[in-house]
């Protein structure tokens, strides 16, 4: 679609000028990787930092979109967004252009955490793993920044979407499977673990890094990125015209 | 075909009615629409870019209507709001550049240089414009939206909060944009510009328009000089046809007159009977302020404002 690199470019270049929030926000998951990674002293694996990388890239596109939902909000609340929807391109572009420069963001942000991550002792994969978790991360990070997007819209102001922002994402974390397997989980929260979007992007993540081919969680998450994109638009056209 | 044409336009926000079955013509002109806070000025411009749909009636810009053919309108139109956005983080080339793709136009970079160039920026095109003042933020969002030379220019408030310098520059580019043949729809408050570089000027009250003509028809319209008299002593009523009071205050008398310059020489006559001494006379055109005034000033405790009966009132008073 016309104008979407356009888009993207713009957003682009602004992050790359601010370095302060490029490195902010990588401060988090690397100092996960580094001090919880390195340090818990658990029976369950040998490898803990094996273990919880998957975490922490998926962490790091979760951080990444929710952060990036407040693009949207500012761009409508600053008066950009009302310029862009005055020209004669299309109007979806502006919305897939804003998805995609923050799973692309996320993704840059997650190589440099699996840089770190490879640097401090994880084992390194095979080009095709790498790939195939690429493709995992890359899906997550469209159905959370789709997400992310259409609640900030709904929300339509920064204070509500930041105290929205603080409430979910830790929560999210601890109650999916980003820090131990589920067999040494308490029932109750092998019960929300099971539920949580995130722990599908991890379990896919960890099942490439030992070679397998998991089909059925990166089906959930095309399917649910499907859904949660085309209730974005609908916010979007609402929220628009 | 008229660049832009509105029949019966109207919003609603909830139960309120924002525009009220406005019916307007514009073409080949620089148009201002004037009115007060919350007047329904920006809600007009919103329908007419197509970022906002009307509840009833219909609008074209340039023959195509804005609610059925939004893209054939919005390669037509420029649109640039009050809120002074551009990204403070780029250049002021790469702002415009992005605009010159966003548009699809054949030659982006050149356009770019050029437009750039018009707007007189081209010495501080690649600082950031984080470093540029409010000015030269207001004209580079100019030459965004002169990128794709389109037929009609929207402006929302194109001068708010700029120093004197800055505004006459901008109101210069309007009219070197006017006369090379582009319409120019803007919304302002100020109406010492409407009336210096506005063609046609419609003053919109409560969602309707309530004059609508030239500044100086409007200015005639009123059909009135004032006069300020400094007096001292305390005058009676005056009795000179043409001539009514319309206030005293600390030893100064205001009057309006059909014909100023020869009340000038009845009033003091009359005023000398009294035993008032004049000490100084002064005799002005009403400006489109008195104009604003008269037409807007009355409508909060009149609740609706009627033009033509306001104007029939007028008319009685002589």
């Amino acid at each position: 679609m016309r104008g979407i690199t356009d888009y993207i470019e713009r957003d682009m270049i602004k992050w790359l000028r601010s370095p302060v929030s490029v490195i902010s926000m990588l401060v988090m998951p690397a100092a996960w990787l580094i001090f919880v990674g390195l340090a818990l002293p658990v029976s369950f694996t040998g490898n803990y930092l094996d273990f919880i990388t998957p975490s922490i890239l998926v962490m790091t596109m979760l951080s990444s979109s929710l952060n990036g939902g407040t693009l949207l909000m500012f761009d409508k609340i600053l008066g950009f967004l009302n310029k862009f929807l005055a020209l004669p391109t299309p109007r979806e572009s502006i919305l897939f252009g804003k998805i995609l420069f923050i799973t692309i963001r996320g993704a840059i942000q997650a190589t440099i955490i699996l840089v770190i991550a490879v640097l401090i002792g994880a084992t390194i994969l095979s080009p095709a793993q790498y790939g195939m978790i690429y493709l995992i991360l890359l899906l997550f990070g469209f159905l959370m920044s789709a997400c992310a997007t259409t609640i900030s819209l709904y929300l339509g102001d920064h204070d509500s979407y930041a105290a929205f922002n603080t409430m979910i994402s830790m929560p999210l974390f601890f109650t999916s499977s980003a820090l131990m397997p589920y067999n040494v989980m308490p029932a109750w929260l092998r019960t929300i673990a099971h539920l949580n979007p995130l722990s599908y992007a991890i379990d896919a993540v960890r099942a490439a890094g030992t070679g397998t081919v998991p089909l059925l969680q990166i089906g959930l998450l095309v399917v649910m990125g499907g859904v949660v994109i085309a209730i974005c638009m609908q916010m979007f056209r609402r929220v628009t015209v | 075909m008229n660049a832009i044409e509105t029949t019966g336009l109207t919003k609603y926000y909830n139960k309120l009615c924002a525009v009220d079955h406005l019916s307007l013509s514009v073409n080949n002109e620089i148009f201002a629409l004037l009115g007060p806070n919350g007047s329904g000025k920006t809600t007009t411009v919103l329908m007419l870019t197509t970022l906002l749909r009307p509840n009833e009636g219909s609008a074209a810009v340039c023959g195509y209507d804005v609610e059925h053919e939004g893209e054939e309108v919005r390669k037509r139109l420029s649109y640039v709001p009050q809120d002074m956005a551009v990204d403070i983080k780029l250049t002021g080339r790469e702002n415009v550049f992005l605009f010159a793709k966003l548009y699809g136009i054949s030659n982006p970079k050149d356009t770019t240089d050029e437009v750039i160039s018009i707007m007189e920026l081209s010495d501080r095109a690649d600082d950031l414009i984080r470093t540029y003042s409010g000015g030269m933020r207001r004209r580079l969002e100019l030459a965004q939206a002169l990128v794709h030379e389109p037929d009609v220019l929207f402006l929302d408030e194109p001068t708010i909060g700029l120093d004197v310098g800055a505004r006459k520059k901008i109101w210069g580019h309007i009219r070197m944009l006017r006369k090379n043949g582009m319409t120019i729809f803007v919304t302002t408050h100020y109406m010492d510009e409407a009336d210096q570089f506005c063609d046609r000027v419609g003053i919109i009250s409560q969602g309707r328009i309530v004059a609508l003509d030239t500044p100086s028809a409007l200015k005639a319209d009123l059909e009135k000089d004032v006069i300020t008299a400094k007096v001292s002593g305390n005058p009676g009523s005056v009795k000179i046809d043409g001539v009514r009071i319309l206030g005293k205050q600390d030893g100064e008398i205001t009057f309006t007159a059909d014909n100023g310059r020869e009340a000038l020489p009845l009033i003091t006559r009359a005023l000398d009977l009294q035993g008032v001494t004049v000490t100084s006379l002064s005799m002005r055109e009403p400006t489109l302020d008195d104009v604003f005034l008269n037409v807007v000033g009355n409508t909060e405790d009149a609740g609706h404002f009627d033009y033509q009966q306001f104007r029939t009132m007028l008319r009685r008073r002589k």
